[in-house]
This record gives structure tokens, sequence and C-alpha cells, in this order.
């Protein structure tokens, strides 16, 4: 790991450099309705400063909400061109993450890179840089203390930036942050290792993950899974919102002569995720897809993967209609 | 809200509700819906400009229909889609009991469809003038201007189908979008499926819609759809007269016709 | 050298009137431009306006909707019903943006092959001048070719 400083001013500078050395940016972007997406930037300028959190994650630049597996083509000698992508994928570095978002990556890597990794996120995921700022503030929804992180946690991160009196603190974590220092080392000054305390919010934690990881194996049976879902209509805004769902659909599109086959997100929330083309549904009942889904994220993930698959960034929260809010839930469940 | 909460819990003690949905709130003081069975769970109950949502929509979850004799927590616009929901006879298994608010803050009770309507048609809602605003600048555009903005918003869309499930009006229990033979609808969120799917949206509730505003007030990419339906309605009114969430006996625009219509666009 | 662009038209005509007024303009032996591709209905109340966005989706640069004069209808009712899903069809089209200018609308009778003919022929001039309908075909590009910069395929 290697300790840096950089002035607030030269921030500009930086990514703008990135950007001339034809790097796609993909930063946090104001639009008109007022929400903060991640986008790819021409300029620094673009960049958003002023929010608490994105309304999406940045998961789709590795995980795209629609993915181009392979195109097929008939051509007229009667041959077949068979194409994809993953040769052309740009060298990515996503500015601004917060140190949830970075977690989320984490949590991604573990999933699509197991024995048989996915070819299609291993290639994007090997060209993306992740840079991640800290948080200074934070709002009622955010809970990443209660899962193991904190607003200024490395976890996930290539870079982690943490702003502080004029100038950011730089943590390079990897490889690949260095490698993204060094293409501009002048505007980088080292450092020993600073106190990033005063300068990072303070989120309300709601549970100790322990306790829960402990609680919520008998938490299947518990009677509040009704009430914790009765608000729930079954759209797939949470699962779409968050950084760690990985849940997909592989859809063919096209006809005889041309098209192509796509991967796209799919949510645990939506009616029809588990229904049987006999037309029976193991998940028949919204109360039985959000106890699915609160106990994949605390229990499930931990068992298949070590590590649970919450982040605490509070997208669920933010984006449902119902204001349903899932560190309350499974606080009721586990009661 | 004392009185409400009184009121409400009177009903759920005498029996006359079973199932009061209406609204409380969370740990940020923000309103959320809220299902309560009991009298003492009443004194949560809030109610305040800032409950917006329609909670008429619940009225076609299987839970809540099991209840069968439901109180309602709502606003003048969600009033407006129970009467339009009851127009549509989609309600006649349940016995529903209304509390509301009026323009003088004062608690009113509604026990029957009447009681409903006559309500309504008292307090009927107009455009918001934040969607009116925008309709009119839409409208004043160039068609290339309208096409990129709209192409720039429904390129954000992720086909989550929060303004399908949020819509009171969206009840089919197979939605055209589940139907898979043929796939009629993409269901990859890419721009030209977004497009085929806000439309086909759009004139599904063509006639229907109650303009709660729902549908584009909760979208998590900030797509302003309600403003599709909330264009399509005025023109509707315009060409065939009628109002949606207005009476009883209802009145589809769409499977009636007079000889008499009239369009400058066929040759 | 760049081939001249040819553009691809579908028709949706109902079979009692607009269908047989194509006939007719065949067997009098009307010349009219081959561009157009024709869908039999049983009644222009049978068409869905899926339909169409669906034809524009699979490549069709222009489109004809046609059936029986008002009143005329073999099933007495259904082109007005057709005429009011279209006046709303066509607003909401309108307000998206959408190029309302490369659909057709017309009423053309068993009697009118000639009708038929000029429509055909005024259509597909039309939509020749305009070009292809390139802006829906582009809708679908990805970040991965936007940033490429490919050129259209067609």
């Amino acid at each position: 790991m290697e300790l840096k400083l950089i002035s607030t001013s030269d921030i500009a500078v930086f990514v703008d450099g990135l950007l001339k050395a034809g790097k796609v940016v993909v930063a946090p972007v104001l639009k008109q309705s007022g929400k903060v997406f991640f986008k790819p930037v021409q300029s620094f300028a673009e960049v958003a400063t002023d929010y608490i959190q994105t309304a999406f994650s940045a998961k789709e630049v590795v995980f795209p909400k629609v993915e181009e597996l392979f195109t097929y083509q008939h051509n007229e000698d009667g041959s077949l061109d068979i194409k994809d992508q993953l040769d052309r994928i740009p060298e990515t570095v996503v500015w601004g993450l917060r140190p949830c978002d970075a977690a989320g990556f984490d949590y991604l890597n573990k999933f699509f890179l197991q024995e048989n990794p996915d070819a299609y996120f291993k290639a994007r995921y090997d060209k993306t840089t992740l840079v991640t700022i800290s948080c200074s503030k934070c709002d009622e929804s955010c809970f990443c203390t209660s899962v193991d992180s904190h607003p200024g946690d490395t976890k996930g991160s290539d870079i982690l930036l943490t702003a502080m009196d004029g100038k950011y603190y730089v943590e390079v974590m990897t490889e690949k942050g260095s490698l993204l220092i060094t293409s501009n080392s002048t505007l980088f000054t080292s450092t020993d290792t600073l106190s990033k305390d005063a300068f990072l919010a303070k989120p309300v934690t709601h549970f100790a993950m322990e306790e829960i990881k402990d609680k919520i194996q008998n938490a299947y049976a518990s009677v509040e899974w009704k009430q914790a879902s009765m608000g729930c209509f079954s759209c797939g805004a949470c699962a779409f919102a968050c950084p760690t769902c990985t849940c997909f659909d592989i859809q063919d599109e096209g006809t005889q002569d041309h098209g192509k086959r796509v991967r796209c997100w799919d949510a645990c929330g939506l009616s029809l995720f588990t229904k049987h083309s006999s037309g029976h549904n193991p998940r028949n009942t919204q109360t039985e897809r959000r106890r699915q889904r609160l106990m994949h994220k605390f229990k499930y993930s931990v068992e298949n993967l070590g590590v649970v698959s919450c982040v605490g960034c509070g997208r669920c929260i933010r984006v449902c209609p119902s204001h349903l809010n899932i560190f309350e839930n499974i606080l009721s469940v586990t009661k | 809200m004392k009185e409400l909460q009184i009121k409400a819990a009177e009903l759920l003690e005498n029996g006359t509700v079973n199932l009061l949905i209406g609204f409380s709130e969370d740990l940020g003081k923000r309103p959320v819906p809220c299902f309560i069975e009991t009298s003492a769970e009443a004194n949560m109950l809030v109610f305040n400009q800032e409950c917006k949502n329609n909670l008429s929509v619940y009225l076609h979850k299987k839970e809540v229909k099991d209840a069968v004799k439901i109180g309602l927590v709502a606003n003048v616009a969600t009033l407006r889609s129970v009467l339009q929901l009851l127009s549509e006879n989609q309600l006649w298994s349940l016995t529903l009991t209304y509390l509301t608010v009026n323009g003088a803050g004062e608690l009113v009770v509604l026990s029957s469809a009447e009681e409903l309507e006559a309500y309504v048609q008292a307090n009927f809602p107009t455009c918001r003038p934040e969607d009116q605003e925008m309709i009119d600048k839409l409208n004043a555009m160039s068609r290339e201007e309208r096409w990129a903005f709209w192409k720039d918003q429904l390129s954000e869309c992720v086909k989550c189908y929060a303004c399908r499930a949020v819509c009171p009006m969206c009840y089919c229990t197979v939605c055209t979008t589940e139907c898979n033979q043929p796939q009629w609808i993409k269901t990859s969120a890419q721009t030209s499926g977004n497009f085929e799917y806000h439309t086909m949206r759009a004139m599904h509730l063509a006639g229907r819609c109650i303009n709660c505003g729902e549908c584009g007030r909760i979208c998590p990419a900030g797509i302003p759809v309600h403003l599709l339906t909330a264009q399509m309605n005025q023109e509707m009114e315009k060409e065939f007269g009628g109002k949606t969430g207005w009476s009883l006996k209802g009145g589809y625009a769409l499977n009636t016709f007079k000889p008499g219509d009239k369009e400058n666009f066929i040759k | 050298m760049p081939e001249t662009f040819e553009p691809k038209i579908v028709a949706f005509v109902c079979n009692w009137c607009t269908y047989a007024g194509a006939d007719l303009a065949g067997t009098s032996r009307t010349k009219y431009e081959t561009n157009v591709r024709i869908i039999r209905f049983p009644c222009t109340g049978r068409i869905d306006f899926m339909l169409l966005i669906k034809a524009f989706q699979n490549g069709a640069d222009g489109i004809i909707v046609s059936g029986c004069h008002p009143n005329d209808c073999h099933y007495t009712s259904g082109n007005f019903h057709a005429r009011r899903r279209w006046m709303v069809f066509k607003s909401l089209l309108d307000f998206m943006g959408f190029p309302t200018d490369r659909i057709t609308f017309s009423w053309v009778s068993a009697a009118e092959g000639k009708k038929w003919a000029e429509l055909v022929n005024e259509t597909t001039d039309s939509i020749r001048a305009k070009g292809p309908f390139v802006d829906y075909r582009t809708l679908d590009y990805t970040l991965l070719t936007q940033l490429e910069n490919e050129g259209i395929a067609d």
C-alpha cells in the first residue's frame, strides 16, 4: 500500500489527464431529474460533487444492464459470423465511488470469479480501476457501519481518497491503483499515515453484524416477514439499484438471419422469477420473495461466499416506492 | 391527526374494518404505507401533504383482499383512483371505508361508493402546475428536440417495472410484458425495448389513468413517465369528452366510438 | 459505389377493402412501387398499435395503415374503433417526438385500386426522400459502440 497526497485543485488535472490518455472515465453526473448517475464524462467539470449517494450503483461498468454476449449473422454464402465484444473493452476508471460501492465490487468479484470465472465480467473487471472517495456526510438510509464497513473503508478499492482541508489523502491499495498514479505522478507527494476519523461521516449503527449472523439462523420461521413485506408490490427497483445484486436473465433477440444473445438484469422480487412453466410458483407470495431477498443477503451469501452481500449503501430504501427498510426488517425478523 | 387515529381505532374496534391501510412515519420521519389490524396500532397513523403514495394499489394484493373489510386513508387522487377501479368493476369483493382530510383540515369519513363519487366530484383534482409546465414545455419543442429528450430519458430506464407495480390501474394478472410466446416486449433494458414498453403502457392506460403521478414520482431513474399519460388524457378529454375517475358509471373512450369522430390525418 | 436507398414499406391493410383494392390495382395492371410488403388483417380494428412499432424495429422505414371507409366496415364498427385508437396513438407518438410522418393512415375501398397505387407511390417517394429510419435503429447503441463510433450497418 502506498500513501500519497494531492491538492484539491490538482484533482481536476489528474482526471482530465486520464481522459487525455484515452481512458474512459465513469463518474457521478447530476441529471435533469435531480438524481445523480454514474456516466462516462468528457471532462472533470461534469462530475457531480454535492450529493449523498447515486440513484443506481456503478455495477453497470462490470455488469451492464444489457450485455451483448454475442451477435450472429448469416451471410449470403451460407457462412455464419459469430462475434463478441470481449477483446474490445476499453480501459475504464470509475471515479467517485463510495466505500460501500467499492465493497460491492469486492462482492461482485467473489461472486463472478469462482471456479468457472464469468468471462464477460472478468474481461470488464480486469480493465477497470476503482477510485473511491470517503464519505464526509450520510443520511438516515446509510448503514454501512452495521455491515462490517465504514465511511473510510478501503475494501474493494484500487485507490481511496479522503478529502482533508485543501488536499486529498490517497491510499493506493493495489497494482492497478499504482499504475494510475504513476501515469501522473508529479501531482502526488508521499506521506506518512494520517488519521481519517475527523473527516468521515458518522452513520447510525443499527446492529452488529456478528449478532445478526447468529440470530438470522432462526429467522426463516419468523412471523414478522408478513408485516415486513406488506408494502412490497413486486417491482425490481431495489435489486437493480443494489451494488451487489447479480441475478440475470439471458434472452435471445433476433431473426433467422441475424440477432444477438443478451444478458440482462433480473430481480428475485419479480413474481415471474421463480415461476415454473407448469404454472407452479414456489415463491408465490411477496412475503416469501422478500424473505428470500433478505435471507440471501444476510445468511445464504455468508454460507456460500463467506461474506454478507449487503454493503449498507441504502439505495434500496431510497428507491423503494413504499420505503421498505432493509435494516428495520432485519431487526424485526431477528428480534 | 388525533381525530384520524381515534376514528381508525373505532372502525377497527367495532369490526367495520378488518384491515386499515394508511401512513406511518419511519425513523427518518418520512411517511411510509402501513397496514394495521388492531385498534392499538392506530396511534401510529399520520396524514399530511407528504403522504403522496397512492394506497389504492394495495387493494389488488391478495393479502389485503383476504381481509374483505378494508379501511383506506386517502388523499383525493387516491379516492379518484378507487372510483375508477369501482367503475371498472375491480373491487366487487371488498367493503371499503375511506378516511380523508378535506381542504379545511377536517376529517371526512366516506362509507359508500355513492358518497365517494360525490366527494371526488366536489373536490376533483386538476393537473399539477409543475406537470402542466413540463407538458407545455415539451409541446413547445420541435419534434427532434422531443425525440432527443425522450431518448435520453428512456435510455436510463432499467425495466424495474416500478411504474407498473405502483399503478392502481395496472392490475392484469398476466401483463403483456410477461408474454414470451412471442416475446412481445423485450425484457432487457435496451432503449428501443424501453420505448416499446412505455408506449405500450401509456396506450393501455389511455382513458383510464387518473393522473396521480406516482409512476413518475417513484421512478428510480427519474424519468417523468407520468407526463405521457397526463398529456394523453388531456388530448382525449378534448377529443372525446369524459373524465377518468369521475363517476361510478365509467366509460372507456377506447371501447366506444362516435361515427362523427373527427381527425385530420387519415387520407 | 454507394447503393441508392430503397425504403422498406410495410402496409397493414384490412382484407375486405384495402386488400381487395390492392388486388384490383393488380388485375388492372396498374404499375406501382414494389417497396411495399402487404400484411392482411380481417379488419383495421384488429391492428394492434404494437405491431406498428415492431415493424419499425424489424427494419421498416415507413408504414401504411389502411382500411374501409367509415360506415363501410365489413364488421360494422371495427374501423371506428381503429380510428379512435389511431388518434390516441398518433398523439402519443407525436408527444414522444416519434416521426409520425413515416406512418400513413388511409381509407381505401375495394373499388379504389387507383387510389391504392397512388398512395403507395406517394408514400414510397416521401420515405425515400426522408432516408432510412436511422433514429430508431440507433437507439440501442451501447456505451461501447458509441465510443467506437461505428457506422450504421444496413
